[in-house]
């Protein structure tokens, strides 16, 4: 029973990583209406960018927030760069670009940092007990920082202008096009909220395993499938879908073993696009 | 010399077939298929696990073939339906998922160490003589693909997936359902993926999963972009253009040896993003310029 | 009656985009809808044609109930529509978007295509006469092997006009077949859409320019908010206060 508390918290944490990065995906795909294959390669940025900021300050803080501010630059500069670009082209166009972006990032991170792992060198802090669960303090941070994230996103979203206007945006993009109101502003800041994110669940992936320039794109896969799981363009289904697909791979793991975990958020995809292609929280999208 | 132009057309010629697949499915339904490589891989290990089990060549290829379209066929199903884009991520993670099993099901596929001696094409010829076989093979094969496509292209088959990669709603509109040509399209598109993977085993003789990886696909894809979409000569072209890219880059190694692999690696890698995201936005017609068809 | 349709309703959100809408066209009738912007008029469309799924009601053509049929059901049932922005097959010549809507083609089946040459060359020269007429009659021949995403907006109009008769549809659903028109195509389109209704084929005309289309059909519904507010003649509705109010009103604001 402890084995498996132990592993159902592994989930919530892993899951949360997860359920970031979703977001991240499922905040351009609500506005922007494409699958942003670059997604994990944020995260990846985040990772490389807290390391560093890690590695030179000492303080994992400071680095977290090196990480989220170099993820939300990538964000913008991708969009302007590229996505900007691609509007108003089919939706194709964009998830090819957004694959070729992840391949530039991976590359040059591969050009400066070569293809060994990385680690976040924290020092070990002994797990606390609780009756017989194991708990890593670390996780209980990783989770708190999450949450956090989270929080200051749905406020963003909720009580912003700004979000206003992007959750008008998603609603209904056609809509918004006739009354003029997604214009370059409310673009720029949701790339860089999207990168943002992504490298925040980079910064925690890294935390919790290691670095190197292919784990993101790594994730793309479990995060598509959290996002789909959730409801494409829903906030709150990517997250909470996120937590789900999370604690299901790793309370699978003992069953399934540790290397079909991605094959199951594969499985996962599949039955969510048969069995109710719109997702948990998800609206029927309808012709445009 | 000749051997190693006779080696570069081999290879050449399994990019052309594995381009003529890509762009059945995409350049001429817009069918948005990340998953080419699972398919490649399906082909080359059915053949490669047969032909370990003494099973002769001119079984195993045909079963390649199939079993490539019996992997298309369920995947199309589930996911034709809906919105492109959710076939195209789909079609990537099955690609993941077969390299996956390649990885970690041992007792079939040897896991990573590979599959070693794979017997070659016409093994009972030696040197030029076996190397010319196997290119004249590949050649027909092309041949005979690329008659079938044209066959397509001026079918009503042909002029229904033109339609439906133009405006998939109007095709609805008609009273004709867009899935059932996209799934069959799917299909015959992996069957000539399936045999470019069987040939490409026995070419090789050796095949291991982190041979199998994403990039091959979106190296396919470069091919068809710059080549140009849609079009039966842009395969050829964009297999030409991939294969000089890809041998100059080990020529470029060759005289700058300080250039470590692993860097290399990552230098093809961000060449061909680069090429997607520039071609993608600039000249989605491909280097050959304006869009027309055939 | 040919088409009936049977208190149709779609929201999102709180919003009634459709809110129980029912009416009926007679067999071989030629009957418009009007209203303003964002009356719900092309969301009506879409669920009458299926494009989208209704949340209340129902559509009934030529006495059978379409229930939840696809898109692709219901054209197949004889009831074919075109759209607001053309959605033409942009690298098809005109010809090559006629032959592509006929039905039935043993071509279009891979297996034939590469067997059963002989009879989809037969079969393809039956279509291709079909399409000759239908060229002819739409006064497209001019443009007949042009590709179709070169044409001007009227041709296109005209071109899924004769894609909608290439199905051999008994009811065609134009959607504002007239906007983006110049005024001499306008006439012309107007004599063709009468001709062939003289010919038995029935037509629902969604429309914003209300002159033509007060010229061509004989019953006119006028919906706003969603709703259906009048019902008549072309004479009778716009005589009708409210919806001078809803839609001539609307459009001095």
């Amino acid at each position: 029973m402890s084995g498996f508390l132990e592993l159902a918290i592994s989930g919530l944490m892993s899951g949360l990583v997860i359920g970031l990065a979703a977001l991240a995906l499922t905040l351009v795909f609500g506005v922007a209406r494409f699958a942003n294959a670059a997604t994990g390669d944020f995260m990846t940025i985040g990772a490389y960018a807290a390391v560093f900021g890690f590695t030179a300050t000492g303080s994992i803080v400071i680095g977290g927030l090196l990480g989220l501010f170099i993820g939300a630059v990538s964000g913008v500069i991708s969009y302007f760069l590229v996505f900007r670009v691609l509007e108003g082209r089919p939706s194709v166009s964009a998830l090819l670009a957004s694959i070729g972006v992840g391949f530039i990032i991976r590359s040059v991170l591969g050009v400066i940092y070569g293809h060994g792992q990385q680690v976040f060198q924290l020092p070990l802090v002994r797990p606390w007990r609780y009756f017989d669960v194991r708990i890593q303090p670390n996780d209980l941070k990783i989770g708190a920082t999450a949450l956090l994230a989270l929080l200051v996103v749905f406020l963003v979203l909720h009580a912003t202008p700004i979000g206003r206007r992007m959750r008008a945006v998603a609603d209904d993009p056609m809509l918004a096009r006739v009354s003029g109101i997604a214009p370059r502003k409310v673009m720029f800041a949701l790339w860089a909220m999207s990168g943002a994110v992504a490298a925040l669940a980079g910064v925690l992936l890294g935390i919790r395993t290691v670095i190197w320039p292919e784990m993101g794109w790594e994730m793309l896969i479990p995060v598509f499938a959290a996002a789909v799981l959730g409801g494409i363009g829903h906030p709150v289904g990517a997250v909470l879908a996120g937590v789900i697909l999370g604690v299901v791979q790793e309370i699978a793991t003992p069953y399934v073993g540790f290397t079909y975990k991605l094959a199951l958020a594969f499985i996962i995809l599949l039955v969510v696009l048969l069995v109710r292609p719109k997702g948990l929280f998800g609206r029927v999208e309808g012709v445009r | 010399m000749d051997a190693y132009l006779i080696a570069i057309a081999i290879i050449t010629a399994i990019y052309v077939l594995m381009a003529l697949g890509l762009n059945l499915q995409y350049g001429l339904t817009g069918l948005v298929n990340f998953g080419v490589v699972g398919f490649f891989c399906v082909g080359a290990y059915t053949t490669a696990i047969l032909s370990q089990k003494g099973v002769p060549q001119y079984i195993t290829f045909p079963l390649a073939a199939l079993l490539a379209m019996a992997f298309a066929w369920p995947l199309g199903l589930v996911s034709i339906r809906l919105r492109e884009d959710y076939f195209a991520i789909v079609s990537l993670g099955f690609s993941e998922v077969v390299r996956l099993v390649a990885t970690s099901e041992g007792w079939l596929t040897q896991g990573v160490q590979g599959i070693p001696g794979i017997p070659k094409m016409f093994g009972t010829f030696s040197g030029t003589t076996q190397a010319l076989a196997v290119l004249g093979l590949l050649v027909v094969f092309n041949l005979v693909a690329i008659a079938a496509m044209l066959r397509i292209v001026r079918s009503p088959f042909g002029r229904m997936i033109e339609a439906i990669r133009d405006n998939e709603e109007a095709v609805k509109a008609l009273g004709k359902d867009p899935a059932g040509f996209k799934i069959q399209v799917l299909v015959l598109g992996s069957a000539l993926t399936g045999l470019a993977g069987a040939a490409y085993a026995h070419y090789i003789g050796f095949i291991s999963p982190e041979q199998f990886i994403p990039l091959i696909t979106f190296q396919i894809w470069m091919a068809i972009i710059m080549g140009g979409v849609g079009r039966i000569s842009g395969a050829l072209v964009g297999a030409i253009i991939l294969m000089v890219f890809l041998e100059g880059s080990r020529f470029l190694r060759d005289v700058m040896p300080f250039i470590s692999e692993v860097a290399m690696a990552s230098v093809r890698l961000g060449v061909v993003g680069l090429a997607l995201v520039l071609f993608t936005m600039y000249r989605p017609q491909g280097l050959m310029g304006d869009f027309t068809r055939k | 009656m040919s088409l009936a349709i049977q208190g149709l309703t779609k929201a999102y959100g709180g919003l009634h985009v459709v809110s129980d809408v029912r009416f009926e066209v007679p067999k071989g009738a030629l009957v418009g809808v009007i209203g303003p912007n964002g009356a719900g008029k092309s969301t009506l469309f879409s669920l009458i044609t299926g494009f989208l799924a209704a949340d209340a009601g129902d559509v009934a053509f030529e006495g059978r109930s379409l229930g939840r049929a696809s898109p692709m059901e219901r054209a197949r049932s004889g009831m074919v529509r075109t759209f607001q922005v053309p959605r033409e097959f942009s690298h098809l010549t005109v010809r090559e978007n006629l032959m592509a809507a006929a039905p039935g083609q043993a071509g279009e089946r891979l297996i034939d295509a590469f067997f059963r040459f002989g009879t989809v060359k037969a079969q393809e020269k039956e279509i291709a006469a079909k399409v000759e007429e239908t060229i002819a009659f739409l006064r497209l021949a001019k443009v007949a092997d042009v590709p179709a995403g070169r044409l001007s907006g009227g041709q296109k109009k005209l071109v899924e006009l004769g894609r909608a008769l290439m199905t051999g549809a008994r009811m065609i659903l134009l959607d504002e077949p007239f906007a983006g028109v110049n005024p001499v195509l306008i006439e012309e389109l107007s004599v063709r859409i009468r001709e062939l209704n003289e010919r038995g084929i029935g037509f629902l005309i969604i429309e914003h320019d209300l002159p033509a289309l007060n010229k061509l059909v004989s019953t006119l519904h006028v919906m706003d908010r969603g709703e259906l507010i009048a019902s008549g003649t072309p004479a009778e509705v716009l005589a009708n206060p409210r919806v001078r109010d809803a839609y001539l009103g609307g459009a001095a604001a």
